[in-house]
């Protein structure tokens, strides 16, 4: 019969089960080790059965457990009460008692697997086994671990269980939990401001339809190393190859990908079928519905002409520009503002792209004078590097001359990713064309100025300036930048300035502070000129594994050919994340 | 009760206090949504239907789960 493995009323002795006894629970166990019986009877790890919820170890215990009580009446409601009070207390009053009375009657000590014996007051450890010489000289067979409400049967040597029992604990558990967190107070409320920390997350209990809808679909998806899904081209709808290795990058964001395929998008826009961001949740189901052949997006073109009209049109246009135009659109269709009138400030968002992309770029105005400081935060969502042999470039250091910091290759003559934020970080002499007025000295001084990173994003971008748009000239710079898999930011953030004032590169060697780290997954490369050119994006796929992305062509790619590549946009991801509310780190199985 | 000694003593009025006031019950339930999230349960968890596999579902105990997973999980 389905769900015939949760019975207990196929017990074959069920009599004599009704005495009343003083004692919720009586302490013979007539338990004995019942056959399994039937053949087939004991499912593998893997049957159906696997499905039903519970936990119980073993099936052949399923008939076991009434017999271990002779049960009074009243014995559910003095079960709820042995739970109330000493297991999960949701008043202060049974706390209070808790605390006082919970702990080793032997050893005092309220850790080690503290027991509850069920037929007299007396509590013991099961560590240092005080409850077993309890069970022992009295003959009281019965405890409770005060921990996990399971029941301990000394005589059977195990816990054991029972459908009812079960239903009991879970009920007192909610009960407990509840209460508790309806008192909470102001603080500690805020500090579970994480979901659901109220409800104990729910085991999934089968419905009977769920059941059926698994019986009817048996093959089971395996992640293995192989698999393919989340690897998908993109039809090239004239000229936009701009926009689908974007489109590759972003989708392939191990956080992004988490957030919309747990169906984290809430729609608030008035008019929904003009939401970018629910455009983004259905391109997530479409690149990781396993489908190997190309999806066409033009609903996401439709979107970014309406949106983003200085990109519309068939001709070729910048993929940087459309990243940031897409972040734009995003963050403000989260807010449900579709017209982009309300003035939203960045520093309080926290819509999923501002939580993801948004770093706080400080700089610092120095006078020198009375070297009074005047600092200044504000957001980005990327960092746009210059790069040598730029016409606004000032590259007074030969590249490769400090030692290689991050691992990048370091052959004398390449630039490196670090020189250039090394560059992007250094204190600056403004020239005496160019004063500030200082606010302690009431007057225009020279000044220096310099840029550090006060807050790293979650997902950093970097964005090499290799097309030049000056008065003289347009032209591409095609200089190749190398770039490493692993990319530490401490020497590049504010609170290492002390260190740069003196021209040198704190070099983070084994700091053992992992913070800053972060790992490559995406590069967009161009090829080809300033008037025609095109792009294509390599994407990391599982752990190692990368691939191009060309349009409609997925082709696997090794790493080296990853880093030899020019690059144009880089992105980067944390390896670790901090929990924003407690500020403890915790590490994110799901990225590198 | 007369084992303990001051530094047992201090942490057995700690306990009290975190009990009382129920914050331990929420610094449990913190833990465990965190132990959930970074995949912490669902590795023991796959290392208990090893131990199971390997004993047999017949015989085994949740001593014999308690002793091999508690190493592993700390």
């Amino acid at each position: 019969a389905g769900g015939g493995y949760m019975d207990e009323g196929k017990d074959e002795e069920r009599g004599g089960d009704d005495e009343g006894v003083k004692v919720p629970f009586g302490s013979s166990c007539h338990s004995h080790r019942a056959p399994s019986g039937r053949a087939g009877d004991t499912p593998g790890l893997r049957g159906p059965r696997a499905a039903t919820p519970s936990g119980r170890l073993s099936p052949a215990s399923r008939g076991r457990s009434r017999r271990h009580f002779k049960v009074g009446e009243n014995w559910r409601q003095e079960l709820r009460v042995i739970y109330q009070c000493f297991v999960w207390c949701g008043t202060p009053e049974t706390r209070k008692s808790k605390a006082k009375s919970c702990i080793c009657h032997v050893c005092g000590t309220h850790l080690n697997r503290l027991h509850s014996c069920l037929s007299c007051v007396f509590f013991g450890c099961f560590t240092e086994k005080h409850i077993h010489e309890h069970a022992e000289t009295k003959q009281h067979n019965l405890a409770v671990d005060l921990y996990y409400g399971g029941i301990y049967c000394f005589m059977c040597k195990d816990y054991v269980y029972d459908k009812d029992i079960e239903q009991i604990a879970k009920e007192e558990q909610g009960e407990a939990l509840k209460l508790q967190a309806s008192t909470s107070t102001e603080v500690s409320h805020q500090q579970c401001s994480m979901p659901g920390l109220s409800e104990k997350y729910p085991t999934w209990e089968t419905t009977k339809p769920e059941l059926e809808l698994l019986g009817h679909n048996p093959r089971r998806r395996r992640i293995t190393s192989s698999f393919t899904i989340g690897l998908r081209g993109l039809i090239n709808l004239g000229n936009t190859c701009f926009m689908n290795c974007i489109v590759q990058a972003l989708t392939h964001t191990p956080i992004l990908r988490d957030f919309f395929l747990s169906d984290r998008h809430r729609c608030e826009m008035p008019s929904p079928e003009l939401c970018l961001v629910c455009e983004m949740s259905s391109l997530f189901r479409e690149l990781y519905s396993g489908n190997p052949s190309p999806h066409v997006p033009y609903k996401l073109l439709h979107l970014v002409w309406i949106h983003a009209r200085h990109l519309a049109g068939y001709r070729q246009q910048d993929a940087h520009e459309f990243l940031i135009a897409a972040l734009d659109v995003l963050h403000r269709h989260c807010k449900g503002d579709d017209a982009g009138k309300a003035a939203n400030n960045p520093n309080h968002c926290n819509c999923i792209i501002d939580q993801i992309f948004t770093g706080g770029l400080q700089s610092d105005v120095t006078c020198q004078a009375c070297h009074g400081v005047s600092t200044t935060i504000d957001p980005c969502w990327d960092i746009s590097l210059d790069l040598p042999g730029s016409c606004t470039s000032f590259w007074p250091m030969s590249p490769g001359r400090e030692s290689s910091v991050n691992g990048e290759s370091h052959i004398p003559g390449i630039t490196t990713l670090t020189d250039c934020l090394r560059r992007f970080t250094r204190p600056e002499h403004l020239g005496s064309s160019a004063k500030i007025k200082c606010g302690s000295c009431q007057s225009y001084q020279e000044s220096t100025k310099q840029l550090t990173m006060n807050k790293l994003p979650v997902v950093a971008c970097f964005h090499f300036k290799r097309f030049e748009h000056s008065a003289k000239q347009r032209r591409k710079i095609t200089t190749y930048i190398s770039f490493p898999l692993e990319l530490d930011m401490t020497p590049f953030m504010a609170s290492s300035k002390e260190s740069r004032m003196n021209g040198q590169l704190q070099l983070p060697t084994n700091s053992g502070n992992d913070e800053n780290k972060y790992s490559l997954f995406a590069v967009v490369n161009h090829q080809g000129t300033l008037e025609s050119g095109h792009y294509t994006s390599f994407i990391r796929h599982h752990k190692d594994q990368w691939f191009k992305c060309d349009d409609a062509v997925i082709t696997k790619a090794s790493i080296k050919d990853v880093l030899d590549s020019e690059g144009y946009l880089l992105f980067y991801h944390k390896q670790v994340l901090e929990h924003e509310s407690e500020k403890v780190k915790e590490v994110n199985t799901q990225a590198y | 009760v007369s084992k303990m000694n001051k530094d047992a003593q201090m942490r057995a009025a700690i306990n009290q206090k975190l009990i009382e006031t129920g914050e331990r019950e929420r610094l449990k339930e913190l833990l465990r949504a965190k132990l959930i999230e970074c995949g912490w349960k669902d590795q023991l968890k796959a290392h208990c239907k090893e131990v199971i596999k390997e004993k047999g579902l017949e015989h085994v105990t949740v001593d014999d789960l308690v002793a091999e997973i508690t190493p592993k999980g700390r």
